[in-house]
């Protein structure tokens, strides 16, 4: 019997293990174990007035709370009827933008590209191209800085609540940030150009990419749900097309199609789909790449990410010149009992959420269903036509092959991948 | 004397709560010392860390820490040591105290004339929702008063 154990991945918010079954020198089973706890957010919720749910699903997650924030938000006020003022719209895009600066510098430069350039890590990356993740850190730092002066501060930042946001920020703190952007804005653009020329393994598959998708913008938090295959799902209606359900060997929920196929969200999801959206210079980054879409291979979410960037840039540019806030910062509340669906494309793609709350604005029940959850049977798919190759190498070579797929989905448990446990087990 | 004292840790994960809450009780404790510093209470701040450091001639980290120590024992890292700290792993998206200092210390000569000190306490359950473990919580108002008395050090020695 070939067995080849591994430690249990560390986590961010998990633990878990991959385990191929070989027969007759086929791989006949992949499983990727999530032993994360269990979401108890969607539990302790109920009961909670319904201003303090942005501020505990921000909890989920440190490095996506905003989206967190505005799925939930979205979802409240459809509960109440609510309708924000396009200054709120605004900001809560240009919060957004921050959010995914920070995400994506962080990924693309210190999570997968030591992978792609065959380092250990980001500091080894950094003892052999110290400017390379010099300029990194200064690009994710503008996105901190957005979310600070919005927010409060970068991890878990404060100030969004339904209706709009507790106050307006200090105009000035953001148009400081100017100078810093259109630096970065120019740094992603060498960033693409960067990008293309990273050794990328060969894998293309034919997913069917879902993303939420708005004819006139770049969509972060309006529009209906866009699959590949044409169909198009309101926010309403999500759940009667994407499904979530526990397997038993896990403590992640694992997402599926009505027809039960797997589907993937995320940056190669979002760029697929609304690449038409994207602003001027992301759309001339995009033809100067030269790329042939729809890009199929996993690894080259790190290319759409890097064209994200460009557009994020971009974008958090034209709102700050245009930031002039005036009148009250939020709507005010008319709490009644209600329902509400909502969504939001978080950096690793389509989060959604509901809530049902009562008269008085407690919640009686709420539903998350986070990106990296719709993606696991995705991750476990690609993962099964990579096993093959994976169970004739050696265990180190496996460990670190399958780690480099995993985290170029950049899953929320993606903390987990620098410790992955790979058990091949033959089976006779 | 520019100093930072910054509290890092998760509100949400038991024993990992401890830096927040010590540097929470020390601001409250020493009220005249915490206006003449820099306070930052940090829920896992990564690579920001670094931000948080620039400027800084001191900084004075607390956070848990995982041993074989008894739980609540006090562990004081300084300068000198977390120079020379090699993370034992290269994580990827977790980047804890020793991973980031290791970084900063690579790519910003500031950093290593920047006076850091870690008090590191013990900690044995980091489950989320979970409490402090008792002989965690019962060392808090021991550290915040070491916290002040390293403040006083540093700003004597300025």
């Amino acid at each position: 019997m070939k067995t080849i154990e591994v430690p249990a991945l560390a986590r961010v918010e998990g633990e878990g293990g991959l385990y191929i079954g070989v027969k007759d020198n086929q791989v006949v089973e992949i499983r990727l174990d999530i032993y994360e706890p269990p979401r108890l957010f969607e539990g302790f919720l109920v009961g909670r007035f319904l201003q303090e749910v942005p501020d505990i699903t921000s909890r989920i997650c440190g490095i996506c709370p905003v989206a967190y924030q505005m799925s939930s938000v979205a979802a409240l006020e459809t509960a109440l009827g609510v309708e924000i003022v396009p200054q709120v719209y605004a900001l809560r895009r240009l919060m957004y933008c921050g959010e995914y600066i920070e995400s994506h510098a962080l990924h693309i430069y210190l999570l997968q590209a030591p992978d792609l350039l065959g380092q250990p890590s980001a500091l080894d990356l950094a003892a052999i191209a110290p400017d390379v993740v010099r300029n990194a850190l200064r690009m994710k730092k503008i996105g901190n800085e957005i979310l600070k002066a919005i927010g409060g501060r970068s991890v878990h930042p404060v100030n969004v609540c339904v209706g709009g946001f507790y106050r307006w920020p200090d105009a000035s703190s953001l148009k400081a940030l100017l100078p810093d952007l259109e630096w970065a804005l120019e740094a992603a653009k060498d960033t693409v150009r960067w990008s293309l020329t990273l050794p990328y393994p060969d894998l293309e598959i034919d997913y069917e990419f879902v993303a939420i998708h708005h004819a006139e913008e770049y969509a972060l938090m309006h529009g209906e749900v866009l699959s590949s295959t044409g169909k198009k799902t309101s926010v309403a209606d999500y759940e009667m097309r994407y499904f979530e359900e526990h397997v038993q060997r896990s403590n992640a929920l694992h997402g599926h199609t009505a027809n039960n196929g797997t589907y993937l969200v995320g940056p190669l999801a979002r760029l697929n789909l609304n690449h038409a959206q994207l602003l001027p210079a992301a759309q001339a980054a995009l033809e100067d790449a030269n790329l042939k879409l729809p890009l199929k291979n996993p690894y080259k979410s790190l290319i759409a990410r890097a064209i994200e960037l460009v557009n994020f840039y971009e974008e958090a540019i034209q709102l700050i010149k245009n930031f002039y806030p005036e009148g009250p910062a939020h709507a005010a509340l008319t709490l009644k009992a209600g329902e509400g669906s909502g969504m939001s494309e978080a950096p690793r793609g389509l989060l959604y959420h509901r809530y049902k709350i009562d008269e008085h604005g407690m919640v009686k029940f709420a539903k998350i269903v986070p990106p990296t959850a719709q993606n696991l049977p995705r991750i476990e798919a690609d993962l099964l036509v990579l096993a093959p190759k994976l169970v004739n190498m050696q265990q180190d070579l496996a460990t670190i092959t399958a780690e480099h797929l995993v985290r170029s989905y950049d899953p929320c448990i993606s903390c987990a991948t620098h410790f992955l446990t790979l058990r091949v087990e033959s089976m006779e | 004397m520019n100093i930072l004292v910054l509290g890092i840790g998760q509100s949400l994960r038991g024993d990992d709560s401890v830096g927040l809450e010590t540097v929470r009780l020390w601001q409250a404790q020493y009220p005249l010392t915490a206006a003449k510093v820099k306070t930052e209470i940090s829920e896992i701040p990564g690579i920001a860390l670094l931000d948080s450091l620039a400027e800084m001639d001191a900084a004075i980290l607390v956070d848990a820490v995982r041993s074989p120590a008894p739980a609540g024992t006090v562990i004081r890292l300084g300068p000198d040591e977390l120079v020379s700290f090699t993370p034992e792993t290269a994580v990827s998206h977790g980047w804890g105290v020793a991973e980031t200092l290791h970084l900063g210390y690579a790519m910003y000569p500031w950093l290593v004339k920047c006076r850091i000190t870690l008090f590191g306490i013990v900690g044995r359950n980091f489950g989320l929702g979970a409490p402090l473990t008792p002989q965690v919580r019962t060392v808090i108002l021991k550290v915040a008063g070491i916290v002040e008395s390293e403040i006083q050090s540093l700003m004597t020695d300025k």
